[in-house]
């Protein structure tokens, strides 16, 4: 049976990631159909001269940092203070949260923002992008953070109690610091997620606030495949590296 | 540590993105403007322009008829102008500030929708017929030919209510604009007929695989279907024999605009010859601009798809705007005919 | 005395932890969901948003065969995507739990392309899907086939791309859970005289069980509100749940259905997270 599992995973994992492969592969072809014509970065160059797309790029990045930021400290003090006394109401609710369907958490996100508008005269923007980010993105925070603080379990900060410490300065000194590494996991998640997002953010985005995504769904609907080639041969590396350097860290 | 250097880096990203030239917003169909022509418009006025695209007028008034949404131009198809203006959405011209109304051709000095050019500025026209390579079972001439069982899986029709129930509509013989509830249901029933045929429905992205040869048969905007004729020349774009409608694209401001005289300015310079002709070789659409049109290279000026002889322009119907209950029976119908 | 006090203080130091959450799960969670819930029982407006009077009408249009229809619909296709992830993932999970030191590697492997983005990894499969895509061209500079599949823009393809797409999230559930157990349990029955095929199906499987519930809870729900899926893979003719809400909130303007529809779906939801919730002992993390 090993050989036939051995065999299969080969398969698995050839199914996994032949679509990435083959993307970035052809991003290199000049020719924009799947007939090799020549080697050529003409796809990549392409990328820098588009004004919308750097821009989009930009957007992207300060909306996943600046949720990323708000998500992880709110998520890590509520993965901690959940810790220290339960509540199945907030628990339940972030847990629903995770399973939402994403578009029903933009469209009610959408109806959340066009109703206060009536009051403020503004408008979507990209802090309304900014505020739906962290809305899913909390739940995955606490989910990683709690399973952290489950393994490195309370007789850390009891011993710290024992010596001397109040609460504050047990949490801050002692279990912060041994919380490190799940916040960093929380943190490269709630990056992904964020910079990843196409549904929820398109119900929210506003004049100045298109996102990368956003740009490469555009592009995918009118049909100019080979950028998207190169736009996601890109991203694909990025967030590999980011991954494989933060397990080195970790395993460090 | 990492928090303290996410914050700074926020911090540093925000900074940079200063901008104190003032701002025009512009949300317009995907390839409809030059390279060229907002980087010339920004630097010669001093301003920023974010401009964004669509690919339905549909998705478009989704954002705008919030009232709020922060656009200052967008492009509405013309039998959408009344509603929009109804509903309040559009802000009256100060023609002060449109010095070039005039070079408008002389069919849109004064269309229907808007006979004194109070509220919309005509951009780009189209009109939606058939596009069929060489390589098809048929070559068709009538909507009719889109039902024919050859084509079964090399065809598409355009992901758009509007004009996918108009050529059920023709095709029955019935008005392109018809509100007659049984009208829309016959039409309901041609369309579910030949769901089966069909291998998707698909709007500009259909272009691509014209060219590669996916699909043979499409309907399909005349502009796009000019853009596919030229990647391949074998081709061919026809009008059908029981008739078509023709869209106008109209440059509007919204009443919302903060920088009503900008959006103005912006107009006018969109209804400059140079600019015009510009937009309309590059990307191979029609311009409703006559002195424009007097500007393009002969072959583009008397090209049959883009710029159609009377005798054709006879043959077509302009679309008017939709009332309510028609328009939520179309919706509904849309939907039943996506799920059969 | 005054450290008596420090020590209340510091008692609620937790309660103050947990109230940025409450913040923001009411305001970007409660609120959004007791709009769309107002929303729905009140009458669309004529191009888009609602008014009053409030009224029932978008649910009683919801009891329409159009609309079961694509519910039904929505249903069977996140049954079949669970079921095939399912059958994908359970030898690939038992592969990675039985690998040894490589065992880290390999479910990384797994991970590395859910950590891409979604959007471009469905894109993918378009690319290679469409008549010109690689694997048509590669078939038919085989010689397997004259004329090109046509592989995209229809149900199997958007089962395709939820499989691909939801694929991690069933292995990892099941892996941690063969990951746990008792490897002398195999040996046992082995020794007992089991060939390996009687042991994976009457002791393995029966042993996995809440991994492979929590899988398939993983994958059936996103699957059930799929939106992107459908809309890159069925070319406008497959329409789920999530493409009617999306539908009814830009294209056809008509807010009160779209939120009478996110209600009946989150309600579904929410009853097969209660279901799963009430059976496991522990939760899902």
């Amino acid at each position: 049976m090993k050989r036939w599992l051995a065999a299969y995973a080969v398969v698995f994992y050839a199914f996994l990631h032949l679509p990435l492969v083959t993307l970035a592969v052809f991003s290199f072809n000049s020719s924009r159909f799947t007939v090799w014509q020549h080697f050529s970065f003409d796809w990549y160059r392409a990328i820098l001269h588009d004004p919308q797309l750097l821009e989009a790029t930009r957007n992207s990045v300060l909306i996943a940092i600046v949720a990323t930021v708000i998500s992880v400290s709110a998520g890590t003090l509520c993965a901690y203070g959940l810790w220290k006394r339960g509540s199945r109401l907030l628990t339940g609710s972030l847990y629903l949260s995770l399973v939402t369907p994403e578009i029903v958490t933009g469209v009610s996100l959408l109806a959340l923002f066009q109703w206060a508008f009536r009051w403020f005269h503004w408008q979507l923007g990209i802090y309304t992008v900014v505020l739906a980010h962290v809305a899913f993105s909390i739940a995955y925070v606490v989910i990683v953070v709690s399973a952290r603080l489950r393994t490195i379990g309370p007789s850390l900060e009891e011993a710290a109690l024992d010596l001397g410490a109040n609460e504050w300065q047990a949490f801050y000194y002692v279990t912060l610091p041994a919380l490190l590494p799940g916040i960093l996991a929380a943190a490269l998640l709630a990056l992904t997620v964020s910079f990843d997002d196409y549904v929820i953010t398109s119900m929210v985005a506003g004049v100045d606030s298109q996102t990368l995504p956003m740009v490469i769904y555009a592009m995918a609907r009118r049909g100019s495949s080979p950028v998207i080639n190169a736009i996601s041969a890109l991203i694909t590396v990025f967030f590999g590296a980011l991954i494989l350097i933060s397990e080195k860290v970790r395993a460090a | 540590m990492n928090r303290r250097v996410f914050l700074l880096g926020a911090a540093g990203l925000a900074s940079c993105r200063r901008d104190t030239r003032p701002h025009l917003n512009v949300y317009n169909w995907s390839a409809y403007v030059a390279p060229d022509t907002i980087p010339r418009f920004e630097s010669e006025f001093g301003v920023r322009v974010r401009y964004a695209t669509y690919e339905s007028n549909e998705e478009m008034l989704a954002k705008v008829f919030t009232g709020n949404s922060g656009w200052d131009v967008v492009f509405p198809t013309h039998n959408r102008i009344q509603p929009m203006r109804d509903y309040g959405l559009l802000a009256p011209f100060q023609h002060q500030w449109l010095p070039n109304l005039g070079n408008l051709a002389a069919q849109f000095r004064a269309p229907a929708w808007d006979p004194s050019l109070q509220y919309s500025v005509p951009y780009m026209w189209s009109s939606t017929g058939i596009v069929y390579s060489r390589a098809a079972a048929l070559a068709p001439t009538r909507w009719a030919d889109l039902w024919d069982p050859r084509l079964k899986g090399r065809l598409t029709m355009l992901d758009d209510p509007e004009d996918m129930l108009g050529a059920c509509l023709k095709k029955l013989g019935l008005s392109f604009s018809s509100t007659n509830p049984s009208d829309l249901h016959r039409a309901e029933q041609e369309a579910i007929a030949q769901k089966p045929l069909l291998r998707a429905y698909l709007n500009a992205e259909v272009r691509d695989q014209l060219v590669a040869g996916d699909v043979l048969v499409a309907q399909l905007w005349s502009t796009t279907a000019q853009q596919a004729i030229d990647a391949d020349p074998r081709l061919k774009f026809i009008f059908p024999a029981e008739g078509f409608p023709f869209y106008c694209d109209c440059a509007v401001v919204l009443r919302e605009s903060h920088r009503q005289k900008l959006a103005h300015q912006f107009l006018d310079y969109l209804l400059r010859p140079q600019v015009s002709a510009a937009i309309a070789e590059a990307t191979r659409t029609a311009t409703a601009n006559g002195a424009a049109h007097a500007l393009l290279p002969p072959d583009t000026r008397d090209n049959p798809t883009l710029y159609p002889p009377p005798e054709i322009i006879a043959r077509g119907e302009w679309p008017r705007p939709m009332p309510l209950a028609a328009q939520k029976l179309r919706d509904r119908i849309w939907t039943e005919i996506k799920s059969a | 005395m005054e450290s008596r006090r420090r020590n209340e203080f510091f008692v609620n130091l937790r309660r103050w932890f947990l109230l940025p959450s409450w913040l923001w799960m009411g305001v970007l969670f409660a609120a959004p969901f007791a709009i769309v819930l107002a929303y729905s029982f009140l009458t669309p407006g004529v191009y888009g948003g609602v008014n009053p009077p409030w009224t029932a009408e978008s649910y009683r249009r919801l009891i329409d065969p159009v609309y079961l229809w694509i519910l039904l619909r929505s249903f069977v296709l996140a049954l079949a995507a669970t079921g095939l992830c399912l059958l994908f993932a359970y030898p690939a999970a038992l592969f990675i739990s039985r690998a040894g030191r490589r065992k880290n590697l390999y479910l990384q492997l797994v991970i590395l392309p859910f950590w891409t983005s979604f959007l471009v990894r469905t894109y993918a499969w378009m690319f290679l899907l469409r008549d010109t895509g690689l694997i048509n061209t590669v078939l038919e500079s085989l010689g397997i086939i004259h004329h090109p599949l046509p592989l995209l823009y229809n149900d199997g393809a958007v089962l395709l791309g939820l499989v691909y797409g939801y694929l991690p999230f069933m292995v990892l559930p099941i892996y941690a859970t063969l990951e746990r157990l008792d490897p002398t349990l195999a040996e046992a029955a082995a020794d007992l005289g089991a060939r390996p095929w009687a042991t994976l199906f009457r002791v393995l499987i029966p042993l996995s069980k809440p991994g492979i519930v929590a899988g398939c809870v993983l994958v059936f729900i996103p699957s059930l509100g799929a939106y992107l899926t459908p809309d890159l893979l069925g070319g406008g003719r497959t329409v789920m749940i999530g493409n009617l809400v999306q539908n009814q909130f830009t294209t056809a303007r008509d807010w009160s259905f779209g939120s009478a529809a996110s209600i009946v779906l989150m309600l579904l939801v929410t009853a097969l997270l209660w279901i799963f919730l009430r059976r496991q002992s522990e939760p899902l993390a």
